[in-house]
């Protein structure tokens, strides 16, 4: 379990992240956070896993504060909390296989690792994550070669590979086109409904959200406004969240089945 | 219809760049012409004629076969002077990394002017001053040689490593950390990756650069090829001279050539 206990985040530049949040997110929940860019989304996001740190409160995973984590603490928290990122950040010159085997990092020697040493059945669970996202063939292809939604897709692998609890996804389809990213949305609700993982996501589009959100946390300057089931969100929930009537580019579309 | 003001292309200059525009102007100017009017432009007789001297350069040594059965001695002093540059750059190379890690700004922050100042100070040597210095210190023959490369290799290679790491997509690190990975990690994976074709390239492009550079160091005792080729125009002898200037002509644009298609493949 996930809890946020009065949480703020105020950047050195004075930027106000996030106001007073508290939030409680159980096991195997798929949340999606909306709200418009410089909401606070990304902040949220990347507090769990301490890429920020906020600077107030106390954000409690299986009832430990990991705002207090020290360096050692932190590796072992990230090990079980993987992150998504927008632009892949995949290794480019790396093959597909050995981008995805960096998810074993945390788990694997320094001495080990620089040698490429992974044990065998880490390469054959590598391969198998691979599989699950239906880009088992890729396995030796340079990430470069990859196209965006299969970039996205090994990244995904990566993550399972990591044998998280939690998946953070910071806007993962937002550099991908509609049909793309519908893919893209199905493979990661599949496999954290397979593998029972808290997932959560960050998503723009409101459509979007609404077809694979479990529950949505509408975030705006810093602030929840909104959060509650994904049947009790309806147009007018988003025009609250977003403080302003709904238009066409809030929608992505372009889901063909 | 109404005219549509004329837009010029360039920001209007204010009335003090022009000033500082013209009085720059005027001043390169007036060093060209000052420059020019002082340069003595006289050739001094010799008694030997220009010609006679090049056609000794570079038609004999090809067609004389008093000299032709000389080239074996030149190409050994060559390869002597090819191998002082490759171990100087390996050395550089391996030395190099380090310093340029601690030269990024990236890494070391505010730190970083440290690493800067020392590779700065290594290039504003030229490497003729570390060869004199190391021929003095370790003696005559090519051990010299390659100490001066080496360092001077240093010199630039630090700068142009530690601009690559200063480059590089720092995403992957991040990626790589929210894993749970440690830093030596981070930096196997995230960054060399990223550096090291092009760590290379860099290293290639410098042994082009030693390979010429070599040839002179001779000229101070330090090996190579430069020492007979000092003798040599110190004598006049300049079917000697053409010979050893081929050899390296061939050499250097033969290296050039390879290392070349080396790194168009790297990068």
């Amino acid at each position: 379990m996930i809890e946020f206990k009065n949480v703020s985040l105020k950047y050195p530049n004075g930027h106000q992240g996030l106001k007073n949040i508290n939030l409680k997110i159980n096991d195997g929940e798929f949340v999606v956070i909306v709200g418009m860019s410089g909401a606070g989304k990304s902040s949220l996001i990347r507090s769990i896993n301490r890429m920020v740190t906020p600077t107030e409160g106390k954000i409690l995973v299986d009832d430990q504060d990991i705002i207090t984590f020290n360096e050692k603490k932190l590796r072992k928290l990230r090990t079980e909390v993987g992150m998504i990122f927008q632009s892949y950040n995949l290794v480019k010159r790396m093959s597909v296989l050995r981008n995805v085997l960096a998810g074993r990092l945390g788990h694997t020697g320094t001495i080990r690792s620089m040698l490429g040493l992974f044990p065998q059945k880490d390469i054959q669970f590598a391969l198998d994550n691979l599989d699950r996202v239906s880009i088992h063939e890729k396995a030796y292809t340079r990430a470069d070669q990859l196209s965006g939604g299969q970039q996205q897709r090994v990244s995904i692998a990566r993550v399972l590979t990591q044998q998280p609890k939690v998946i953070l996804a910071d806007e993962p389809v937002a550099s991908l086109d509609p049909p793309t990213s519908h893919k893209v949305m199905k493979d990661l609700k599949r496999v954290s409904r397979e593998d029972n993982l808290t997932t959560i996501v960050n998503l723009h589009f409101i459509d979007m959200a609404q077809e694979y959100a479990d529950r949505i946390i509408g975030l705006r300057d810093g602030e929840v406004v909104f959060d509650g089931p994904i049947d009790q969100v309806t147009e007018k929930t988003f025009e609250e969240i977003y403080g302003r009537p709904i238009k066409e580019d809030d929608l992505l579309g372009g889901d063909d089945d | 219809m109404n005219e549509k003001p004329i837009v010029s292309l360039r920001q209007a200059r204010t009335n003090k760049s022009k000033f500082y525009l013209y009085t720059i102007v005027f001043i390169l100017s007036a060093i060209y012409i000052i420059g020019l009017f002082t340069t003595p432009f006289s050739v001094s007789g010799s008694a030997a004629s220009p010609l006679d001297t090049l056609r000794r350069i570079f038609i004999v040594p090809l067609t004389d076969m008093e000299y032709i059965v000389q080239f074996p001695v030149y190409i050994g002093y060559m390869i002597e002077t090819v191998a002082i540059a490759y171990a100087g750059v390996t050395v550089a190379t391996i030395l190099a990394v380090p310093v340029a890690f601690l030269a990024a700004r990236n890494v070391t922050k505010r730190y970083s002017y440290v690493g800067k100042a020392l590779l700065n100070a290594i290039r504003a040597v030229p490497e003729l001053i570390f060869a004199i210095i190391f021929v003095a210190a370790v003696g005559i023959g090519p051990y010299a040689g390659v100490l001066a490369i080496s360092i001077n290799s240093i010199g630039m290679l630090g700068k142009l490593y530690a601009e690559v790491i200063e480059s590089i997509d720092q995403s992957n690190v991040d990626a790589i950390k929210a894993s749970g990975g440690n830093r030596i990690q981070a930096m196997w994976y995230g960054v060399l990756p990223q550096v090291l074709p092009e760590f290379s390239s860099y290293s290639i492009y410098r042994f082009e650069i030693d390979v010429r550079a070599s040839t002179v160091l001779g000229i101070v005792g330090a090996g190579g090829i430069g020492a007979p080729l000092i003798l040599a125009t110190y004598q006049r002898s300049w079917e000697d001279v053409g010979m050893i200037l081929i050899v390296v002509v061939v050499f250097v644009s033969l290296i050039d050539l390879i290392s070349g298609k080396i790194r168009k493949r790297l990068v």
